[in-house]
């Protein structure tokens, strides 16, 4: 009886645990029939209102935190007894959106949050914001400093719908020891993937052993890469011009040009001019500064930490990012996170606190100083000329390769960038299918094909879902 | 849900050793009252157990037959679709992995720290800082164990590789290759619950009679003769426990999937957790019919695999 009863307590228990894994998810429903409106506020909405403490919250750790904070500090302090912003860290961006979701079903919303740039039809879905042009519209703000690359990403329309904060592009990062080494020229970086490999067959370094030392080139299976490599071919990523004449039905991953690239890695790991690795960043990172890969595709974000890593080991230089085609004629996608303004749920009062923190962060001395404390491109044409930034730049010329990759990026919708409410498992899907081709031999065009097939459903459902 | 209306329930008439009389008129209203006392002292259990267990149970399953909007809440209901999504090659592939997963946390996994265990007891001097070298995995959080082992195996910086090249053995592509993906994840969780698992078993060994074991040695059991036929039978509730929690463990697993291959490469370290966590919460999914599906599918192993345990390893376990 005692082992029965102990049997029969402990499967329960066993079985509940499980149960609770299965549940921990239930949305509770809650229809917020008080939702605040999308009209902005005028800036007397503030009179008479006492300190209004509004919530940020962000995905930015580390340096970049500690950056974030110094301005927010700065703001508060300009601000003492009308606004004062508390900062909320919610760790990576997929997370801070899940908060997002699940704070909107519960009517705890912070004011100010940091979404990264293929959530971005999703925030316009959520129909829980103030569109930033709303305030520039009401304030008669001149928004020709924003540089137009960038609020090309987050603009649907015409309309600019959040403000651009921390962006950044790729760039191709060299190994200039390595380079000068192998007997080439680091001024003058592979521009193509004939080219990179042309140059990795020299870089590549073996020991007595026959074992690969150096690697001529590696980097991380990354959705974002693919994107930018359709986007430096001007080709569009999903249909409906990008997702910005209608909304998209498909991702177009199964293109010739994105099988020639995945069977051109494919052809790279299987010479051994590139090793094996996944879609984990942060492993090809530690791969490039280790120096076991002579080249590697990285973001401009990466510059400062590549520098501080590196620094009396070997010298790094940069690359426009490189293209499939010698004739590829567009320019990478200029991403990374914005800011939106909540509207459910608040009042006036409070967006408007919001905007007028959202506006300081993106004037050109709040971008300075967040430029050159982070390495983020300045949102800000402005910016750029300041005192701080020219003397950054000047210690640091592999930026400049960035600053000159934008310039010369056209704005075009391809390298505006696709908007697509499924836009991250998107990227998921396409990083399975390089995984796919390159790690495991599928056939690209046959991985490519697959995936392409598997997220029309998640995009449809998508489509269907905020259609009514 | 008072005491007189307990009382009133009338009691079996025919009672052979009732009472007397006026000892009966003061019994029965105190059993009543212990009864009552009983209820009540269940009753913070049976609520947590109603909240966190049971309407959890009815919301997933509610759950698994709606659709979702894009902010996750419940639309309109879908029947069966979900359950149908699930008869996918896709999906069993998510649970064949998912099994392979467990039978190898769990054999390794308790195997090796009973390997550890059984010379550990021998009191030799310093064994106290082998035992609490070995059991220090268990300190460690899932995500820094995770973050920790993706370092060491860092195909740049990773010094495992750096022995192995002093061995002059080519190291393998540890989280990009499909079979040393999984074999590594396996690995890393296999590391932590090993610690806590040589706790348990330790303290098993450490449990045994001195006494039964010098009889079995006059008897002519001795080494691993003794081993199998007397020390195991004797701290198999440890064993089972150990087995039992290391399965749980294993069944469970998102963590380390996660933070060391995010279920890849190309899915080939997808387990039904991890399935759930991403349907659920990944890459702004937010599809919790889906999710709850695949959760009561994973109630449905759980509780098949406590009736196995239960059922027929329990039988052998020897209780004192």
């Amino acid at each position: 009886m005692r082992t029965t009863l102990r049997r029969v307590a402990v499967g329960l228990s066993l079985a509940a645990l499980t149960a609770t894994a299965a549940a921990c998810g239930s949305a509770t429903a809650n229809d917020d029939a008080a939702a605040g409106g999308t009209e902005a506020p005028a800036a007397s909405a503030l009179d008479g209102k006492g300190e209004v403490s509004i919530d940020f919250w962000h995905a930015m750790s580390g340096k970049n935190g500690a950056a974030l904070q110094q301005l927010t500090d700065q703001f508060n302090a300009k601000n003492k007894g009308r606004v004062k912003v508390n900062l909320q860290f919610k760790n990576t961006y997929d997370d801070t959106l899940s908060a997002y979701k699940a704070a909107l079903n519960s009517g705890q919303a912070p004011d100010v949050v940091q979404v990264y740039d293929i959530g971005t039809r999703f925030m316009i879905d959520s129909k829980s914001t103030v569109p930033i042009q709303s305030f520039v519209d009401v304030d008669k703000t001149d928004t020709s400093d924003i540089q137009p690359n960038i609020a090309g990403y987050y603009s649907v329309d015409g309309k600019l719908y959040s403000m651009p904060f921390n962006t950044s592009m790729p760039l191709l990062y060299l190994n200039k020891t390595a380079f000068t080494k192998a007997g080439l020229d680091p001024a003058n970086p592979p521009k193509t993937l004939d080219e990179i490999t042309e140059a990795a067959r020299k870089l590549t370094v073996k020991d007595a052993g026959g074992r690969v030392t150096q690697y001529g080139f590696g980097a991380a299976l990354y959705g974002w890469f693919l994107e930018q490599w359709t986007a430096a071919g001007n080709q569009e990523y999903c249909d409906q011009g990008n997702g910005r004449d209608g909304r998209g039905t498909t991702v177009k991953l199964a293109t010739d040009d994105h099988v020639k690239l995945l069977a051109w890695w494919k052809k790279m790991v299987d010479e051994g001019l590139a090793p094996k690795l996944d879609s984990n960043t942060t492993t090809a990172d530690n791969a490039f500064t280790a120096g076991t890969v002579a080249m590697t595709l990285e973001s401009t974000g990466s510059l400062g930490g590549f520098l501080t890593s590196t620094q009396g080991k070997f010298e790094i230089g940069t690359g426009n990012y490189p293209k499939i085609n010698a004739t590829d004629a567009g320019g990478p996608i200029i991403g990374g996170a914005s800011l939106w303004v909540v509207g459910k749920g608040k009042d006036d009062a409070r967006k408007r606190a919001a905007w007028e923190f959202v506006k300081f962060l993106a004037d050109k001395d709040s971008q300075a100083t967040w430029h050159t404390s982070t390495g983020y491109f300045p949102i800000s044409k402005g910016a750029l000329e300041t005192e701080v930034d020219k003397q950054w730049v000047a210690q640091r010329p592999q930026f400049q390769t960035a600053i000159t990759q934008l310039q010369n990026t056209p704005l075009s919708k391809a390298t505006q960038g696709c908007l697509l409410g499924a836009m991250p498992q998107a990227r998921k899907a396409a990083e399975q299918a390089m995984q796919a081709a390159v790690l495991s031999g599928t056939d690209p065009r046959a991985a490519l094909q697959q995936q392409e097939q598997a997220m029309t459903g998640p995009i449809k459902e998508y489509n269907q879902s905020v259609a009514g | 849900m008072t005491a007189p209306t307990l009382t009133a329930t009338g009691a079996p008439a025919g009672h052979v050793d009732r009472p007397p009389e006026g000892a009966r008129r003061t019994a029965r209203p105190a059993r009543a009252r212990e009864a009552l006392l009983g209820l009540l002292f269940t009753l913070p259990g049976l609520a947590g157990l109603g909240v966190f267990v049971v309407f959890p149970l009815f919301q997933a399953v509610y759950l698994s037959t709606r659709g979702n909007d894009i902010l996750g809440n419940p639309t309109r209901s879908v029947g069966l679709r979900h359950f149908h999504e699930l008869l996918t090659p896709a999906f069993g592939t998510v649970l064949w992995q998912t099994l392979v997963f467990t039978v190898l946390v769990v054999v390794p996994g308790v195997l090796l720290p009973l390997s550890l265990a059984a010379p550990m007891t021998q009191r030799l001097p310093g064994m106290r800082i082998f035992r609490t070298a070995f059991a220090l995995p268990f300190a460690y959080s899932v995500s820094a164990a995770s973050v920790v082992w993706l370092i060491m195996l860092n195909p740049g910086v990773s010094p495992v590789n750096w022995v192995l090249g002093l061995l002059g053995l080519p190291a393998p592509n540890w989280t990009t290759e499909p079979g040393w993906a999984m074999a590594t994840v396996v690995g890393v969780t296999v590391w932590m619950v090993s610690g806590f698992n040589l706790l348990v078993l330790a303290a098993g060994l450490a449990g045994v009679d001195e006494e039964v074991l010098e009889a079995a040695r006059i008897d002519g059991a001795t080494g691993p003769r003794q081993f199998v036929s007397i020390v195991l039978p004797l701290i198999s509730p440890s064993l089972f426990f150990a087995v039992v929690t290391t399965t749980l463990t294993a069944l469970q697993a998102l963590g380390q999937v996660q933070i060391m291959t995010d279920g890849g490469p190309n899915g080939h370290t997808r387990t039904l957790v991890y399935s759930i966590f991403d349907n659920a919460f990944h890459n702004n999914n937010s599809n919790f019919g889906l999710a709850s599906a695949q959760g009561l599918v994973l109630l449905v192993v759980g509780v098949l695999i406590a009736v196995v345990q239960f059922g027929v390893l329990e039988r052998r376990v020897h209780y004192r």
